[in-house]
């Protein structure tokens, strides 16, 4: 029953499954989402050499913090669009683990400067990039495990309040213990160790990852239960465990993000792991579709480009015949305006349901067979 | 009174209804029949706005199809949905209360509450208790009572004997036969055919969504109803 | 015990502040099904209406306050045309993103059209002054707060059991579709809730007004975000708990204030949501709540 009505998941891409053993069949399940994974990352990966050989320098800056941006709304995406829960503390993880590997990585030189009296010793520590970083996520990992342990048992709602709450425990954090996060002021010195192939490589790894998870059995199984949570628990799952885990996985993806964010810029403030970033990467999301890994990239790309014109504007703008002041706000309305057209005219978003390679696989099918009876979707016994 | 051309409802690609034509003169009393999944309920729902339909709902001779429900009420129209679908947490009185807003005459309200506190004497006794408290039966009869209270003349009545014991199931036909005999035109949706056919002048019987049969009740012998609900 | 009554006084006025609005908050919540994040946008339109008015010589306080009610119900069922009408039968989720898109939109036009940084409003400050009640030195606007929590929740609660509109609100809170069936307008029942929300956004908007003495873009989110945590303490969707989750999220504040020295008061708002989720983690669904999953919307 559970695997018949709910683990037949993609829409319009029914498995080849007969005969075959359960596990086979979830290997090939697999195997098709790291295909999918890869197809969706492929654009990413051309915009990057694209950007890498034909644009002037400052774009691969610009780039680089799109394609870092892309990662945080990953990382939303595989908690949001397969919980069907509101997530607007994911920025808090990102903070995390740029100061975790600010605090760790950054030379004792340095620290003597700007944390001199750092707890635990932590100004005469300094740990290789890759050690550093991971245990930044292990750091980001262990509080992810706590928090999820209630955010996994609230009810939506609740849960969206909460995780609005945990970004503003974790900002006070950052703001009110200067001796480990240098309070209000700028966290620099950071080595950067990241480059622009760097950032590439793991955007396009975590839109693999996204999607592994998207399509493994916790995925599929969580968005069965966002479907119906009734049913769902009538069939046996474990809603609270399939939250949770998504909860850690997205929260590793963006602290991941912060990881990078470090070491590209080398210099952090508590800021810009606020509300603004929440904003920004939720109305990416919204816009591409949460539901799918490719509305994530999707919305990530449009709105990167699109903000980018904004905030030219945002900042006076010389049209030529006519100057416009400096209109601070514009973008965050901008953006406000995204979600809420988003949600009144395509709550879907532009990506819909369907993956990319599932998009193309079924446009190929229906130009190769055009008498094909159409799939029918979202039926509704009376 | 009532008069529906062309009905046609749609969940997604499923045709609930189709073109379905049907119509109840003032004073009448006809039942829609059919079996499960017929479209019966699609089609009270339509009559009533409660979903989007295709087609023509005409009350009076005036086209009300496109407005909201609440206005189809104050034309005259009310439902007793299936399931009562009472409102649980608010006292017996408070329901009746509502369904009486519309209404501007304080005295027929009063008026209109002692007769059907008549018609259903269980109810007497309840009047301050939560409607969820309510067992089966006398929430149906709450749900009759309330209907009634936005004085209605066509009174849709959908599947009032669903899930009850069957004392309470007599008791509800009696009160059928009791409006019926006060003049009120009524539309009853029922599965249990039998006791619909007693008191209905007239039926329409559905399968798949599409009419199978119309006309008088006493005409269909069980047997022909029987090779309807099977799909002869 | 000059010290101990006067911080009851005080964590009391923080509690009914937070009441308040909790209670705007589950009003929409209950009948609707709408997390409406555009809450502290209504409180902060109040006190801009305020600015205004004082912008253009209109200096009474007494105006004021009525100004700033009636530019909260107006806000509010504004909101509701514009914005949330297009969603009403959305899920939840796609209700609650909607509410957080209108917030950010209006708090940025605030910024765009008036100002970032906070303007200085004194009009409505003597409101908030030190009276003597016997012995003991009482704000006034902490008594004030008080006595309209108090009255606010016993009007509110005469309205809900005792008027038509207030009964149909209730029963809207369980089954939308069956309210329509009794004839009732379902775009005025909806209003009603929006506009008693917007209401409460008013009140509240004075007393931040009185006790801020400036208004600023951002000056009802914050506020919000803590009446949502109200919500959740007191279990989300219901009007008792969000009026006692309120209560009990003052006395939190109130005895952290007491209890940190003085050196630590940065900290207060940390370990205000701290010691809230250790309460989500003894009861879940919240102190008066019933357990509501995602989807219940239609239900």
């Amino acid at each position: 029953m559970a695997d018949s009505s709910f683990a037949s998941a993609p829409l319009g891409a029914p498995a080849p499954v007969s005969a075959t053993a359960p596990a086979a069949r979830g290997r090939r399940r697999m195997l098709r989402a790291l295909v999918g994974g890869l197809v969706v990352a492929l654009p990413v990966l051309v915009i990057a050499l694209g950007i890498d050989l034909l644009a002037p320098g400052h774009y691969r800056h610009m780039a680089s913090i799109a394609m870092i941006n892309l990662m945080i709304v990953l990382g939303l995406q595989v908690y949001m669009g397969n919980s069907g829960i509101v997530h607007l503390g994911h920025s808090a993880f990102v903070g995390l683990g740029a100061y975790g590997v600010a605090i760790l990585a950054t030379p004792v030189a340095m620290k003597a400067l700007s944390i001199p009296d750092a707890p635990l010793g932590l100004a005469q520590v300094q740990l290789h990039p890759l050690g550093a970083a991971l245990a930044a996520l292990a750091v980001v990992g262990v509080i992810a495990l706590l928090t999820g342990l209630i955010i996994a048992r609230l009810s939506g709602v609740a849960a969206t309040i909460v995780s609005l709450a945990f970004l503003i425990v974790c900002h006070g954090m950052f703001l009110n213990w200067p001796a480990l996060f240098k309070g209000n002021q700028a966290f620099f010195g950071i080595p950067r160790e990241i480059g622009f192939w760097g950032v590439a490589a793991a955007a396009a790894g975590t839109v693999v990852l996204a999607r592994l998870f998207r399509e493994s059995r916790t995925g599929m199984q969580l968005r069965a239960s966002a479907q119906d949570m009734q049913a769902a628990r009538a069939l046996g799952l474990d809603v609270t465990r399939l939250r949770r885990r998504a909860w850690i996985l997205s929260a590793l993806i963006c602290g991941g993000a912060g990881v990078m964010f470090a070491y590209l810029t080398g210099t952090i403030s508590p800021r810009a792991f606020y509300f603004q970033q929440v904003f920004l990467t939720l109305a990416m999301l919204i816009l591409g579709g949460m539901a799918t890994v490719t509305g994530a990239v999707l919305g990530t790309l449009l709105l990167s480009v699109g903000l980018e014109v904004i905030r030219r504007a945002e900042s006076g703008l010389d049209l030529g015949f006519v100057a416009l002041p400096q209109m601070l706000g514009l973008s965050g309305v901008a953006l406000g305006i995204v979600i809420v057209l988003g949600m009144a005219l395509r709550p879907q978003g532009l990506a819909g349901r369907l993956e990319l390679d599932e998009y193309i696989a079924t446009t190929l099918r229906r130009g190769r067979s055009t008498a094909a009876p159409g799939t029918a979707q979202g039926e509704r016994e009376k | 009174m009532l008069k529906i051309e062309k009905l046609s409802v749609r969940y997604g690609t499923v045709h609930a209804v189709q073109d379905l034509d049907l119509a109840v003169a003032e004073g009448e009393l006809v039942a829609l029949l059919g079996p499960n999944g017929a479209g019966k309920s699609s089609t009270i729902e339509a009559i009533i706005g409660l979903v989007a339909a295709g087609g023509r709902v005409e009350m009076d001779g005036q086209d009300i199809s496109r407005l909201p429900p609440e206005l189809r009420i104050r034309r005259g129209l009310a439902l007793s949905p299936e399931g009562r679908r009472v409102f649980a947490g608010l006292t017996v009185a408070e329901n009746l209360r509502l369904a009486a807003a519309t209404r501007r005459d304080r005295a027929g309200v009063r008026a209109d509450t002692d007769r059907f506190m008549e018609l259903f004497p269980v109810l007497r006794a309840r009047m301050h208790q939560p409607a969820g408290t309510l067992s089966g039966g006398e929430q149906q009869m709450l749900a009759i009572a309330r209907a009634l209270m936005t004085r209605p003349r066509l009174l849709l009545l959908d599947e009032p004997s669903l899930g009850l014991a069957p004392r309470i199931v007599q008791r509800i036909f009696e009160v059928i036969a009791e409006l019926k005999a006060g003049g009120m035109t009524i539309l009853l949706v029922e599965q249990n055919a039998a006791h619909a056919l007693r008191l209905a002048d007239r039926a329409y019987v559905l399968g798949a969504g599409r009419l199978q049969y119309q006309g008088p009740a006493r005409d269909l012998a069980s047997d022909r109803l029987m090779s309807l609900y099977i799909g002869g | 015990m000059e010290y101990a009554l006067q911080q009851l006084l005080n964590a009391l006025a923080f509690g009914a502040e937070y009441a308040l609005v909790a209670l705007g908050l589950a009003v929409v919540f209950s009948i609707m099904g709408l997390v409406n994040f555009a809450y502290g946008e209504i409180i902060a339109a109040s006190a801009y209406a305020v600015l205004l008015a004082v912008a253009v010589g209109l200096a009474a306080p007494l105006a004021a306050v009525g100004l700033a009610i009636a530019m909260g119900i107006l806000a509010s069922v504004l909101l509701e045309r514009v914005a949330f009408r297009p969603v009403r039968r959305a899920p939840l989720t796609t209700g609650l993103l909607t509410a957080f898109g209108v917030s950010i939109v209006l708090q940025n036009l605030f910024q765009l059209f008036i100002s970032p940084r906070p303007q200085a409003l004194p009009l409505l400050n003597g409101l908030n002054q030190t009276l003597m009640v016997g012995p003991y030195a009482v704000s006034s606007l902490q008594l004030m707060q008080l006595a309209t929590a108090i009255v606010a929740g016993g009007a509110l609660v005469w309205f809900l059991n005792r008027t038509t509109l207030g009964i149909a609100m209730r029963a809207a809170a369980g089954d939308f579709a069956t309210v329509r069936l009794q004839g009732i307008r379902a775009d005025r029942v909806v209003a009603a809730a929006f506009a008693l929300s917007g209401l409460l956004a008013g009140i509240a908007a004075v007393f931040v007004l009185a006790r801020r003495g400036s208004v600023a873009p951002d000056m009802g989110f914050m506020l919000v975000l803590k009446a949502f945590v109200a919500c959740v303490i007191g279990g989300f969707g219901s009007l008792a708990g969000a009026a006692l989750g309120g209560m009990v999220l003052g006395f939190i504040e109130v005895g952290l204030l007491v209890l940190l020295p003085a050196e630590y008061g940065g900290i207060k708002e940390t370990l205000t949501y701290c010691i809230v989720i250790a309460l989500l983690l003894l009861r879940p669904e919240g102190l008066m709540g019933t357990r509501r999953e995602l989807g219940d919307k239609e239900a």
